[in-house]
């Protein structure tokens, strides 16, 4: 209540505000990421009260997850590195004309996780930041290693062909310094390698820049399915939300037990929690046709994670990504202390933080909502104007994140590999799933070999790795037991 | 192509050069400030503070611009300073990586001596933590219980270049003791390991580390530093725990591209000589229990050598292959 009672104050409802709806267009516009954002911001917050600046920066974070989605969705091109999934089945529905449907349940299955998040961040953190501490690398290595089954559930028509896009993703995670040794891999003399490859170059090269290139060579007008007219039909259905409900509690659940892991990342939440809805559905075969539990749970996980990410940090003073980091450097710079105490000591703005980001999903719920329709618009627009704003945004976007051109060549290599993997009808899913799980797992699985002195069974010594590694086995064997099932039942038939 | 493009670089950056010149050099447009690691990283909080503090204190008619040039320990915005040959709006912060990754990595050809010398701005301590629940009372009772177990105690640091390795490494010469070094990307993961349980110690910053002993969470054995902190007056320093090794603090200062004249390097210096003497920034340094290290140019240099002979000494003996 005493949260609230700073919240609602007129000039931190105003912040709020502020923040969440830069929030949104951070997260629209591929490129320019929340931690860039909140760093360029941070002068001004010292003209503002903390409480109005934290809520406003807080805002800017959740609300990127927000805006996230929809490139991913109308265009192809993932805002943010954790709307990749996205693109699956969302990019799917918007040309089966039902983009709307599909901004919609993002918006929805967001504010739904986004506001369990807060509640989680509310009810748990300090016990559930003691228990993420158990948490060391052979346990994130053994999540890395779940999050990798996944790919057997991404795969199209050919398992050999996804584990192929797999290990090419996992040597691209290579390229770059080796952190143990500092010895450079597969730099080629080049010093931009030096720091690897980003992996939205990737992503956006292999969906975007791919899709675009695929639609160049059809003759006959693209097979984009019209927008239909009226509200009604630019809105998810009942039948939608009703498919969304298990999504919609797999994301807030799986996406905030991630975001309180230092060591993991949103970008992980939302894969793991597109394959778990997946591996549960009944309608797993139709996933990457436009499903929108595709969405809904990917997007969930994204957002919750947020209020799982501030769990480490407010009650330890530990920050697990990017922006968490900006954050803290925020709370460092205005003259607080974060960490295990910063909560008890200042509980005004903790509290006010917390009630803030229940006002701010609510806010970008009223916010995005009246949007989708204007959005789904932009897929009105005939192919000659459509794919060139695609690849406009696409170089636009990384040439900001990065400023160099560079990774604006790298893109067109990645959009060509995107594009012949296609015509050889090598799915792009995989290839992403083990370039962001790649890095971290290496360096997860050569620290716990340096804890243990060389010696593997480390990683099914300790309880909480055995059982996820257990977890990733079962999740291997999905299609096994599919095939015996099909080959039994075409037994009995006959 | 590039050639030309570096001619083009250089004519234009001359003549602004000599307009400076002509007038004692006065930054004409927005400083921008290279750092090497993202936003929140290291350098990168102690450039925004600092722009904040020079604008506080009015030290300069424009405002300073952080940007972030990460990748290859600091390879990436060394070369970026190198090709902003001449230009009198770019200063960069650097660390001691900087003169560190050219000695470990081909790639990084642009090592701080090829840039323009400014500043040493601070001297960055550290202190050796263990969790409270840790059988170690003092640095020797680590020192013997890894004599005694060779390789099974473990510290989690930064990666092998770091500060936290090498005050390892000199720890592990000059006791004859041996533990395991666990490299983890950031900051945060460290400290969860440290917390955790599963590594043993960990070279900290004081800051960072004062909350957690507030909270009951780690106990200092030692600090790695030549006097006591202010903030630490009961913890031994290195030399006085019975360790005779140097005490190894991070190292961060000024640079600025190549080719400045000698002019713009003595505005710089007096800017930051007057930063350092201001009542914001005696608060800073209290605040983050560092170290006033305020070097002008000259003995900047002189400590470039210094520094680089020293540390392709300890990664010798840390066996890692050094390439320069």
């Amino acid at each position: 209540m005493q949260g609230f009672a700073v919240a609602l104050q007129p000039a931190n409802l105003l912040w709020c505000l502020v923040g969440v709806v830069l929030g949104t267009v951070v997260g629209i516009m591929p490129g320019l990421g929340p931690p860039a954002t909140i760093a360029m911001l941070l002068p001004l917050t010292f003209l503002m009260n903390p409480a109005g600046a934290m809520i406003m920066l807080a805002g800017i974070y959740y609300g990127a997850k927000y805006g996230g989605s929809t490139t991913s969705i109308l265009l192809n091109v993932p805002g943010e590195s954790a709307s990749v999934v996205t693109c699956l089945d969302g990019y799917q529905m918007a040309r089966q004309g039902r983009a709307g449907a599909a901004l919609g349940i993002a918006a929805i299955a967001s504010f739904i996780a986004g506001t369990v998040g807060v509640l989680g961040l509310m009810l748990v953190a300090p016990p559930l930041a003691k228990v993420a501490l158990s948490f060391s690398s052979p346990e994130y290595f053994a999540l890395m290693a779940l999050g990798l089954a996944m790919v057997v559930l991404l795969a199209g028509r050919s398992m050999v062909k996804a584990l192929l896009a797999m290990l090419a993703g996992l040597w691209i995670a290579g390229i770059g310094t080796d952190l143990f040794s500092t010895t450079s891999r597969f730099t080629f003399g080049r010093m931009e390698l030096l720091s690897g490859v980003d992996f939205v170059v990737v992503a956006i090269g292999v969906f975007a820049i791919a899709e675009v290139l695929a639609n160049m060579e059809a003759r006959e007008e693209t097979r984009l399915l019209p927008v239909p007219k009226g509200l009604r039909n630019l809105l998810p259905t009942v039948q939608d939300l009703k498919d969304c409900r298990f999504a919609f509690a797999n994301g807030s659940v799986v996406g905030f037990l991630i975001g309180v892991l230092p060591g993991a990342g949103s970008t992980i939440a939302s894969f793991i929690s597109y394959g778990l809805e997946k591996a549960v559905s009944r309608r797993r075969e139709r996933f990457g046709t436009g499903v929108v539990e595709g969405v809904a749970a990917p997007e969930g996980a994204n957002n919750s994670e947020t209020g799982g990410a501030l769990v480490p940090l407010l009650t330890l003073g530990i920050p697990g990504s990017g922006t968490t980091a900006v954050l803290l450097a925020a709370l460092v710079l205005w003259g607080f202390k974060p960490g295990p105490l910063f909560i008890p000591e200042n509980p005004a703005l903790f509290w006010g933080l917390v009630a803030s980001m229940y006002i701010g999903n609510v806010m970008l719920l009223i916010l995005n909502l009246p949007l989708v329709p204007a959005f789904a618009q932009v897929l009105r627009a005939p192919a000659f104007v459509l794919y060139p704003v695609i690849l406009g945004i696409s170089i636009v976007g990384v040439y900001s994140a990065s400023g160099s051109l560079f990774d604006v060549a790298l893109l067109a290599a990645f959009g060509l590999l995107g594009y012949v993997m296609r015509k050889l009808d090598y799915p792009a899913a995989p290839l992403i799933l083990g370039l962001v799980l790649g890095g971290a797992m290496e360096r997860a699985l050569r620290q716990s070999l340096m804890m243990s002195e060389g010696s593997l069974s480390i990683l099914v010594a300790r309880p909480i790795s055995a059982v996820m590694l257990s977890l990733a086995l079962l999740i291997l064997l999905i299609p096994l037991f599919t095939k015996v099932n099909a080959w039994r039942l075409r037994a009995l038939d006959s | 192509m590039k050639e030309i493009a570096a001619l083009a670089v250089m004519a234009f950056a001359g003549s602004f050069v000599e307009v400076a010149f002509a007038q004692g050099f006065q930054p004409t447009r927005p400083i921008e400030v290279v750092v090497h690691t993202g936003p929140g990283g290291g350098s990168d909080l102690l450039a925004r503070a600092v722009a904040l503090m020079v604008e506080k204190e009015k030290l300069l008619p424009v405002r300073m611009q952080v940007v972030n040039k990460t990748g290859g320990g600091a390879a990436v915005a060394a070369a970026y300073l190198a090709e902003k040959k001449g230009d009198p709006n770019t200063i960069g912060f650097f660390t001691g990586v900087w003169l560190t990754s050219p000695l470990t990595s081909a790639e990084a050809r642009v090592s701080l001596k090829d840039l323009t010398p400014v500043v040493r701005l601070v001297l960055e301590p550290a202190v050796i933590a263990v969790k409270t629940d840790a059988p170690y009372k003092t640095l020797a009772d680590f020192v013997a219980a890894a004599r005694q177990h060779p390789g099974q105690l473990k510290q989690s640091g930064g990666s092998i270049t770091s500060r936290d390795n090498v005050v390892r490494q000199l720890l592990q010469k000059h006791t004859g003791a041996r533990w395991a070094f666990i490299s983890f990307p950031g900051g945060g993961e460290r400290m969860a390991a440290l917390l955790g349980g599963h590594v043993n110690m960990m070279v900290i910053e004081p800051a960072e580390a004062g909350e957690h002993i507030r909270a009951g969470n780690i106990r200092v054995l030692a600090q790695v530093s030549d006097r006591r902190l202010s903030g630490f007056p009961d913890v031994p320093t290195l030399k006085e725990a019975g360790f005779d090794v140097p005490a190894v603090p991070q190292v961060r200062g000024v640079v600025a591209p190549p080719g400045i004249p000698k002019e713009n390097v003595a505005y710089w210096e007096d800017v930051f000589l007057k930063l350092t003497r201001s009542n914001s920034w005696r608060k800073f340094l209290d605040d983050n229990q560092f170290e006033d290290g305020y070097q002008n140019a000259a003995e900047l240099a002189r400590f470039y050598d210094e520094f680089t002979d020293r540390m392709r000494e300890i990664l010798k003996d840390a066996g890692i292959k050094t390439v320069r």
